[in-house]
């Protein structure tokens, strides 16, 4: 019964989750088209988008092509499914240990990458070789901060857990963050390459290569048309929503209830929007220089000082 | 049944697979299956025993070698349903079905015994059995290189074992080990050289040269088994020196790396070994990713892989020894998968090179699923056994607190989706080119042992507890607090696993995205030549396949890393330099050099007894 309960909360998640997101991503489109002086599309704009994509019949390459999108889907579903929203809106209780996000979005990525490849569309391998390459770059300095989360609050759960190894104590990230100090303010080093970390993951300028519209053609999504498209539309929304969701729960203290979620997500989600509309694209091999020269080094200094010196706020 | 009997039908079976060999290539190599499966199934079925009859030999059923045992059967066994196809194409097909029986046979009598002198004596056995099997590959010189980083290990190993002989007058595992460790000042010689055996077999920096090289260049068949199999056996002495010596008892005055009021700190001596595993890690990750060979690519990747395992053992707690006990496993498995799908490629296509290759998927897609599942579970990815452990391995980092252990193996784990996606991308996906089209699905007898690996990195991804079974008595052996998981628990120091959850999540999500995609409307099928090309015309699906130089932004941005290998080649020539030298100074037919010990015979003669 915990489990159909459990599986219902998680499926109205995802639900809630892309309608929010999306709706949220309309909403980003016309304070950018306001900053640029234009008046930009309606706020739900990205709905018709992905919609209209999703009814219009399509080409495919073969099985692969179809196999990756689903399985690209599948991924990130799952990993959405296992996000806690506030206190009590949580899924999987006690489950939702920070790695399993970070390798079932993989699983996400992976199936992305396949179908992309699958196309036989050399563009779409170079965007892929480049959203790896950045991964790469990202994904190391803010796993480090975790790293560095998770030695000071002795869980790795982001909702509480519900049995501990005897020794340690009973907690979690989010209730560890209510009780004390956000992680943005006990570990500030922490926050700035988890920032900066949050841009690369969400792909947002400076660090948009794989992308590219310009210069390869939309990169790992150049060969999707119709349903391929609408669903990779879909995937890359709830994409949005766990990278922010990440953010939130680990860096603000998580919430305590919708509205508090919500806000917070809205200044996250938003913020990214503006930083990116004021800078200028990364080459690919910039992304990886500059991901090992500052935040790498922020997030060690901030390791050390933690777990060596024991300075936390 | 007994250990001894065991290994001696081994042998007998492999002398017989020789005559048969000689006689029906194909009735020899069947022969290495029935002998390399038949130990399998005793392991999982029957209870061994260990008494001895003939005098020398001295074997003991524990836990430990029962587990590497059952790894390496497994190997050994799934990899021997390729021999037959490869026996056309090997030179000598009589002797490599005997080394491959009785390189079989003397790794289980290495993890059995229980006298030291007897594990060098198999070490040895292996060392030379595999010896004579890499040659039959494609190169000599990777067979020179083998030997000799493999003779650093066992020599190191031997003086290891007769320093523990001239102090305890025993070459008794369980004695020995439990003395030294009262004793440090020898103990330390004693870690270091098993260290650098451990190391060395392991393929760890910087004795990992001899991996991509032997890997590379090994029979199709023999690549899994070398990296599935034997390199484990570095481990196995690894599990030896930090455990069975119980080294942080033994180092418990040294210094502690970062001792903290927090932390109690690492010693250092386990500390110089993790940091070796790390190095490992980020080496191999590098290497891995610039590779154009997918056999070297992968034999890279257990570079780093025995980096993660190091990792595990050198924290020395028993979180730590799970992961690295259950990385064996989940490596051996996947490890072996990618090399058996690269063989089959091999045996159709007729080359390994990634940028020679291109859209297999199409003609063979049932190797391709299950080089997609060895790779997710390389890369560490839910629901495969390769999660299993890096999730465990990183919490035992996590909770000692080891920042740089930990960004080697975040890096390490990012890493590994850059290689495995290499061949993934260039050599099953991509463009489907024309002088491939004759390549066909490999033949069921390749397929089954590929669908048994699979099966079980997936099952014990989804039920790692299962594995507790062999790893718990392990953990209990050496004094340590067992895991004991259930099935939907499996505890770490800051959170809980639930598996078949994250498993049952993932197929939920699948179930999501396919009635999604069925329910849309359906598509027109077109041929790969129709792509968008940004209105150029190209005809040729060479031209539109990107399969060289895949990473190149960022390998340029390692290209002139320093390497080991020139350091070994600078080594190398210093020592052919010495030796030039003392064979001018005593051999050589130059006249100078005749006067000149002449003459220094005579001043010696001269000067009489007054020299001393």
């Amino acid at each position: 019964m915990v489990i159909v309960q459990g599986i219902l909360i998680a499926l109205a998640v995802v639900l809630g989750a892309f309608i929010w997101q999306t709706a949220l991503s309309g909403v980003n489109r016309k304070i950018v088209a306001r900053l640029q002086k234009r008046r930009g599309p309606r706020w739900y704009q990205e709905f018709l988008d992905i919609f209209k994509a999703m009814s219009k019949t399509s080409v495919s390459h073969g099985w692969i092509f179809d196999f990756g999108v689903i399985m690209a889907v599948g991924g990130i579903v799952g990993t959405a499914m296992l996000m806690p929203i506030t206190n009590s809106i949580v899924a999987f209780r006690g489950y939702d240990n920070f790695f399993i996000y970070v390798y079932l979005l993989a699983i996400g990525m992976l199936g992305m990458a396949m179908s992309a490849s699958g196309s036989g569309n050399p563009l779409a391998s170079i965007g892929v070789m480049r959203a790896l390459t950045q991964m790469l770059a990202y994904e190391v300095p803010f796993m480090l901060v975790v790293f560095t989360i998770i030695f000071n609050t002795q869980a790795s759960g982001l909702s509480l857990n519900g049995h501990v190894l005897s020794g340690s104590v009973l907690q979690d990230i989010t209730l560890f963050q209510q009780a004390g100090h956000w992680n943005a303010l006990a570990l500030p080093l922490g926050l700035i390459v988890g920032y900066i970390s949050l841009l690369g993951m969400l792909g947002k300028k400076p660090f948009e290569t794989f992308i590219a519209p310009a210069e390869i053609a939309s990169g790992p999504m150049v060969e999707y048309g119709g349903k391929q498209l609408g669903m990779l539309m879909f995937m890359h929304e709830i994409t949005v929503f766990i990278e922010v969701s990440l953010f939130i729960n680990l860096f603000l203290g998580g919430a305590q209830n919708l509205f508090e979620y919500l806000l917070k997500y809205f200044i996250v989600y938003t913020s990214t929007n503006l930083v990116t509309n004021v800078y200028a694209r990364f080459k690919i091999d910039q992304v990886v220089k500059f991901f090992y020269r500052w935040p790498f080094a922020l997030a060690i200094i901030q390791a050390a000082l933690v777990i060596y010196l024991g300075w936390v706020i | 049944m007994t250990i001894e009997l065991l290994l001696l039908s081994i042998f007998i079976v492999a002398i017989l697979s020789y005559v048969t060999t000689k006689v029906n290539k194909t009735a020899g190599a069947i022969l290495t299956i029935v002998g390399s499966l038949i130990p399998l199934l005793l392991f999982l079925v029957v209870d061994l025993k260990s008494t001895t009859t003939i005098e020398f030999f001295q074997f003991s059923l524990n836990p430990l070698g029962l587990f590497f045992a059952i790894i390496m059967s497994i190997v050994y066994s799934m990899v021997a349903f390729f021999n037959p196809y490869w026996m056309k194409k090997l030179l000598h097909p009589a002797s490599y079905n005997f080394l491959y029986l009785t390189s079989f046979a003397s790794t289980l009598g290495l993890f059995f015994s229980s006298s030291f002198i007897q594990v060098f004596f198999f070490f040895e056995f292996v060392v030379w059995t595999s010896l004579f099997i890499i040659p039959l590959g494609k190169s000599r010189v990777a067979s020179i290189v083998y030997y000799t980083i493999s003779a650093m290990g066992t020599f190191s190993l031997l003086f290891a074992i007769l320093l523990l002989y001239r102090e305890y007058n025993t070459f008794d595992i369980q004695t020995t080990l439990t003395n030294i460790s009262y004793n440090s000042n020898l103990g330390l010689v004693v870690y270091c050289l098993f260290g650098v055996a451990a190391l060395a077999k392991l393929g760890a920096f910087p004795l990992h040269i001899w991996l991509p090289m032997a890997h590379g260049s090994a029979p199709d068949t023999f690549s899994p088994v070398l990296s599935g199999g034997l390199v484990k056996m570095g481990a196995f002495v690894a599990i030896l020196m930090v455990f069975g010596m119980n080294s942080t008892f033994m180092f418990r005055d040294s210094f502690h790396v970062i001792h903290t009021k927090i932390l109690d700190g690492i010693p250092y001596q386990n500390y110089i070994l993790l940091a070796l595993g790390a190095i490992s890690i980020v080496v191999g990750t590098l290497m891995a990713i610039a590779q154009d060979d997918a056999k070297k690519l992968l034999a890279y990747s257990s570079v780093a892989n025995g980096g993660y395992i190091i990792l595990g053992i050198g924290v020395a707690d028993n979180i730590g020894l799970s992961g690295a006990l259950f990385h064996i496993f989940a490596h051996a498995t996947a490890t072996a998968l990618a090399f058996l799908a690269i063989a089959v490629v091999s045996y159709r296509a007729k080359t390994t090179k990634i940028s020679e290759l291109g859209g297999m998927i199409h003609n063979m897609p049932i190797t391709y699923m299950m080089y997609l599942i060895a790779i997710i579970s390389m890369a560490g990815i839910p629901p495969m056994a390769g999660f299993i452990s890096k999730w465990l391995i990183f919490q035992t980092l996590i909770h000692n607190g080891l920042i740089f252990m930990a960004a080697a193996a975040f890096f390490g784990s990012i890493g590994s989706f850059l290689y495995v996606f290499r061949p993934l991308a260039a050599l099953f996906l991509g463009q489907k080119l024309p002088k491939y089209d004759h390549v066909k699905e490999a033949p069921l007898m390749m397929l089954l042992p590929m669908f048994v690996l699979s099966g079980l990195t997936v099952f014990y991804g989804i039920f790692p507890s299962f594995a507790w079974n062999y790893i718990d008595p392990i953990l209990k052996s050496y004094h340590l607090t067992e895991m004991a998981p259930t099935l939907f628990q499996l505890h770490g120091y800051n959170g809980n696993l639930n598996a078949p959850l994250i498993a049952g999540i993932f197929v939920i999500g699948v179930l999501i995205a396919f009635i999604m995609f069925i329910s849309l409307p359906k598509s027109r099928k077109v041929s790969l030549m129709d792509t968008y090309t940004a209105g150029e015309f190209i005809y040729t699906p060479d031209l539109l396949h990107y399969a060289k130089d895949f990473y190149a932004p960022l390998e340029r941005l390692y290209a002139n890393h320093p390497s080991i290998l020139k350091f070994y080649e600078q080594l190398v020539n210093k020592i052919k330099e010495f030796g030039q030298f003392v064979k001018y100074l005593f051999f050589s037919k130059k006249v100078e050099m005749t006067v000149f010990w002449i003459v220094i015979f005579i001043t010696l003669i001269l000067w009489g007894g007054n020299i001393w």
